[in-house]
């Protein structure tokens, strides 16, 4: 009886093969233009429209403005501009607050409570400055810009413009082989990477999805910009004349930050000829009316949706991370710990790029979070010098208020311009945060993709640090920039 | 110390090393690419085409000798009689009266062969926007490493299509496959109106002459003149000459009752801001996903359209259709044929 | 502000029997799917159903995981399904797969469509679409007061006539229209309200001809298939979901449930 009925069933499918073979090949428009016959006699039937219509007129008019030849671009730069000036702006207070009440005054109250009830050093310092000093960090570093810029970014979303941002910038992603969407991935990607990925989903094809979820990592996060400004500061600004500093160090960041952009656009079109190949498949963008945004809602949601989730992915990775970045400073073999092993070792192969050792040990074991990266390299430099009277001991991540000790702590770790240029350059392009990669793996169900978009950036980091250093080598004299 | 070395020196290495990887991964001519080429096994890619080529023979009617095979195949006659030979052996053909026959396991393992080129060249045609000189090439390496299995589900994840971008029937994966119908270009007499169901795609230079020419399956063709081996005749409303040799590589299916297709439309990409127009229909260039896509937006013919907006940068356009704004590219709206109003049929009422 | 008031003393609306149950579901009577197209507040209505807050941008395809919200009315419990927002339901793209799949296989009681009423005949392919797969639906026309604005005017107890299901005109931001959906909701679920949905019928001949040689087929295999043309038109188009259902005889299932609420 089953088997009867299951070769009856295969001969249905074979039947509807061979009534397909009759068809030929384009019977689908048919039925789809059969359907919207049956829409339009319907619509025609029940739908009157009377008069002008104003609030279509009003959209309009917005579009006419927001995607015009001579003011598309400069509304999209300012509104753009503006949304990153609050972001950075408004982050630092806050920040301040967090970090000094994470920080400076619950960090040694765990660490006084521990030593108190008599736990063992090393256990209090895994704990304590390990795991729980590198998730105050990354709350402290990373919340509040998040909760600025996240919420700005969706009511922008809400209001209807972005869409009119992929449509003025299509034609420019047209000719990297990518979407005109990933315009707002990109521009999501210089709030947070991992978010940029997933909003990536708005990407209807697989293939152009595909890249602007690789890409992606080359928008300067908000977790790199602070280690951007900071090295500007103290190295570019530093080396023209003092009333040159603000501006040049400033034009420096963006400069990096609009080499991201290059990158991306260069990478997406390296893509897009070579192993993603095929043209763009079905471009097509909704541009839908212009709603007014409702407030309370957006902050609600873009706070739950967007921020607390990429902070407790960041979180999870980061405890870990704190935990072996403790180790490392305090497991000794023979009389030098795991760290200053690790960094006399690559020290060597790191100056060929114009980096060192500590840089690359730190963004080895700060992978979780590019905001714990200074702190990182500040005690990894001091640790590696010997200069035990700054800091807060081995394995124990610090920042200083004034930029003039940093600049004395990482001078005297032998940094150079060239070290500093060469850092701001690592930290554009290097492997996204491991908070990035793993969302990247739940985006693409893809080890190989991860892989890719992990291990691509470094590659081209490492290039163009190698070819940067070394031009600088040719052109400066080997002497001095070596020091 | 490494640091010791010269700059210039390091950099030459380093463009030696940068180029080496470049090279290495180079999509198309690079290592890997050819490490993967060599590693394909050329025997089993020379049994398979002769399968086909055979499978081919017996589907269209057409007497195969040693010397066709071998001619096909590009290989002496020496080495087509060793490989029918061992096909024999294998039992995928048997000989009756001095010529091949496949066997029945041979002719499943022909259409299994077949089913992967013509899902693959499909896929290209449909998903990926891939040139269709490049849909052959690529199915050729691609039916030697696909399996049937892997075929299957592309072919679920695309519609599990029934016939290959030139208009070939695709075999199902229970190896059915249809009668062959339609009769070369060739044949027509001067008056009939037909629709091109197939354009053989080999040989490749008289393939990529009919494409030049704009000639694609689903075209609709009107014989004016048949003399001196030449054919005449109008394809969507242009006209087209040949030579019997060229239009023996286009099938054709004879529509008795039909009027022949004259006007050639007018594409929206031509549409200036403000102006208005009907759509006509979308070009059979357009395939796939991007076609579904555009008759989903409302892009069917009779639909009225506007463009509305041009982006900052030129290209995408807004167009108005049933009352949204949807971006289109230039490249797409050139794929949709229009007909234009007259210019105070639309206008609102001041 | 004002109509809301009004709405307070509508026959339909009974405060205390609407308790939106978030995502506790523990125990449903019914279950609803919630289809349209991106842009026409789908989320909104979700939203305003269940007591969630469900963001979705003013992008197709922002619902990429399925979300599931609940509420209880009339002693009866409610599981909301929003499905993503999609212009079609024809195409072989994942969030349209996942929205026919969940309409045919997961049989529910109810499939709301939320159109843009300012683009009623853009919408219409939607829903044309829906109805030829299910037989419990009704149309929530979102957006009124846009359309009002527009000076749109659509009679919808003639579009109720022609789609054969209710039609309940809303604003759904303004929480306009929702106890009358709830309403219309509960009338088509527990089968008070018996819908006729509109059906295709012009297609070619040729095609007239194969769709219907194969609901045939499909009829005498599958006794009861409530939407044998759909079907059959799936099994042309090469959708592998169908196949399947019928390879392994899945399909047979949904004949029998269809007609009867789901316990």
């Amino acid at each position: 009886m089953a088997k009867k009925q299951q070769s009856e069933n295969e001969d249905i499918l074979s039947l509807a093969n061979s009534l397909r073979w009759e068809l030929g090949v384009d019977f689908h428009d048919t039925v789809i233009e059969s359907i919207y016959a049956d829409a339009s006699r319907i619509a025609r039937k029940t739908v009157r429209t009377e008069g002008e219509k104003p609030a279509y007129n009003w959209d309009f008019k917005i579009d006419r403005i927001v995607t015009s030849r001579w003011l598309g671009f400069p509304i999209m730069f300012l509104l753009l501009a503006v949304v990153f000036w609050i972001t950075v702006s408004g982050a630092n207070y806050p920040s301040g607050l967090l970090a000094e009440l994470l920080i400076d005054t619950l960090h040694p109250v765990l660490k006084n409570g521990a030593t108190a009830i008599g736990m063992p050093w090393w256990l209090s310092g895994v704990l304590v400055d390990g795991a729980y000093l590198s998730m105050a960090w990354v709350i402290a570093v990373m919340l509040p810009p998040m909760a600025i810029f996240f919420p700005l970014f969706t009511l922008l979303e809400d209001f209807g413009y972005l869409p009119r941002v992929a449509f003025n910038m299509d034609s420019l992603f047209r000719r990297a082989g990518a979407h005109g969407k990933q315009a707002l991935t990109l521009s999501m990607g210089f709030g947070c990477n991992a978010a940029g990925v997933i909003a990536a989903r708005v990407i209807d094809s697989p293939r152009e999805r595909l890249i602007a979820i690789i890409t992606n990592n080359f928008s300067l996060c908000n977790g790199r910009w602070p280690t951007q400004i900071l090295i500007a500061t103290i190295f570019i600004g530093g080396a023209v004349p003092a009333h040159w500093a603000g501006l040049v160090s400033a034009g420096a960041v963006v400069g990096i930050a609009v080499l991201g952009i290059f990158f991306s656009l260069v990478v997406s079109w390296g893509l897009s000829k070579s192993v993603l190949r095929g043209e763009t498949s079905a471009f097509s963008l909704e541009l839908p009316p212009y709603r007014p945004p409702r407030i309370l809602q957006t902050l609600y949601t873009s706070l739950i949706d967007r921020t607390i989730f990429v902070l407790w992915r960041a979180i999870v990775f980061a405890i870990p991370a704190g935990i072996v970045i403790w180790l490392v400073a305090n497991i000794h073999i023979g009389d030098l710990s795991l760290a200053e092993h690790f960094i006399r070792w690559a020290d060597p192969f790191a100056l060929f790029f114009g980096l060192n050792g500590v840089i690359l040990l730190a963004y080895i074991i700060a992978i979780p979070a590019n905001e714990i990266v200074i702190p990182t390299v500040l005690m990894l430099t001091v640790l590696s010098t010997g200069m035990h009277e700054m800091g807060e001991g081995a394995g124990v991540m610090f920042e200083l208020d004034s930029i003039a000790d940093t600049e004395n702590i990482l001078r005297a770790g032998g940094w150079t311009l060239l070290t500093g240029l060469n850092l701001m350059l690592f930290s554009l392009l290097h492997n996204p945060c491991s908070t990035t990669i793993y969302t990247i793996y739940k985006e693409t169900h893809s080890a190989k993709w991860t892989l890719v978009a992990t291990l691509l950036p470094i590659v081209l980091g490492l290039i163009v640090c190698f070819f940067t250093a070394q031009l600088w080598l040719l052109f400066f004299s080997t002497a001095e920039a070596v020091g | 110390m490494i640091l010791n070395i010269h700059p210039g020196l390091s950099i030459l290495a380093g463009i030696l090393v940068v180029a080496v990887l470049a090279w290495a991964f180079w999509p198309k001519n690079g290592l890997f690419a050819l490490i993967d080429r060599l590693r394909m096994n050329s025997r089993r890619v020379l049994l398979e085409d002769a399968l086909k080529y055979l499978f081919d023979c017996e589907y269209k009617n057409i007497d195969c000798g040693l010397h066709s095979i071998a001619g096909n195949l590009n290989i002496s006659a020496d080495q087509a009689t060793k490989l029918l030979d061992r096909l024999r052996a294998m039992g995928l053909i048997s000989m009756k009266d001095q010529s091949f026959q496949l066997t029945d396991s041979g002719k499943s393992y022909a259409l299994r062969v077949i089913r992967v080129h013509r899902i693959w060249e499909r896929y290209l045609a449909d998903e990926t926007g891939i040139d269709q000189m490049e849909w052959h090439g690529a199915a050729d390496r691609k039916e030697h490493r696909m399996s049937a299995e892997a075929a299957d589900a592309l072919a679920a994840q695309i519609g599990n299509p029934v016939f290959d971008p030139h208009g070939d029937p695709i075999p199902s994966a229970q190896g059915e496959l249809p009668e062959h119908k339609g009769r070369p270009l060739s044949s027509l007499e001067e008056g009939a109106i037909a629709r091109i169901v197939h354009i053989e795609d080999e040989p490749h230079t008289i393939y990529e002459q009919l494409v030049a020419l704009g000639l694609y399956p689903g075209m609709q063709v009107y014989v004016l003149d048949v003399t001196n081996g030449k054919i005449t005749f109008a394809a969507d409303g242009e006209e087209c000459v040949l030579t019997a040799l060229f239009a023996a590589s286009i099938t054709v299916e004879e529509l008795p009752e039909q009027e022949p297709l004259s006007t050639k439309a007018t594409l929206l990409s031509t549409l200036k801001i403000g102006e208005s127009a009907e759509i006509v229909g979308i070009s059979p260039h357009c395939r796939g996903q991007q076609r579904r896509r555009l008759m989903d937006l409302g892009i069917v013919p009779g639909t009225p359209v506007t463009a509305e907006l041009r982006s900052a940068s030129g290209d995408p356009t807004g167009y108005r259709i049933m009352g949204a704004t949807i971006g289109i590219r230039k490249s797409q709206a050139d794929f949709i044929f229009i007909e234009k109003k007259e210019k105070h049929a639309d206008e609102q009422p001041a | 502000m004002n109509s809301q008031h009004d709405c307070e003393n509508c026959p339909v609306h009974h405060r205390e029997n609407l308790i939106r149950l978030g995502i506790a579901m523990d125990r449903v009577d019914y279950v609803v799917a919630l289809a349209g197209n991106p842009n026409t507040g789908k989320s909104t209505v979700f939203n305003n159903l269940t007591g969630l807050r469900q963001h979705t941008g003013n992008w197709p395809g922002k619902t990429v995981t399925r979300a599931e919200g609940g509420y209880s009315y009339g002693e009866k419990r409610y599981k909301v399904v929003d499905l993503p927002g999609t212009y079609s339901l024809l195409s072989t793209s994942t969030d349209e797969e996942t929205a026919r799949d969940f309409i045919l296989f997961g049989r529910p009681d109810v499939t709301v469509i939320v159109a843009d009423a300012t683009r009623l005949e853009r919408n219409l392919n939607l829903v044309l679409q829906v109805l030829e797969i299910t037989d419990r639906a009704v149309l929530c026309l979102n957006l009124m007061d846009e359309a009002q604005r527009n000076h749109i005017e659509i009679d919808e107890r003639n579009l109720s006539a022609e789609l054969g299901i209710p039609v309940i005109p809303a604003a759904a931001r303004q929480k306009e229209g929702m106890p009358e959906l709830i309403a219309a909701i509960g009338e088509v679920a527990s089968g008070r309200y018996v819908c006729q949905p509109h059906r295709l019928k012009s297609r070619s001949p040729k095609l007239n001809h194969a769709v219907s040689t194969l609901a045939e087929k499909l009829a005498a295999q599958f006794p009861g298939l409530p939407n044998l043309n759909w079907v059959a038109l799936r099994l042309l188009e090469g959708d592998q979901s169908i196949i399947d259902a019928v390879r392994t005889g899945e399909l047979g299932k949904l004949s029998t449930g269809i007609l009867s609420p789901q316990s």
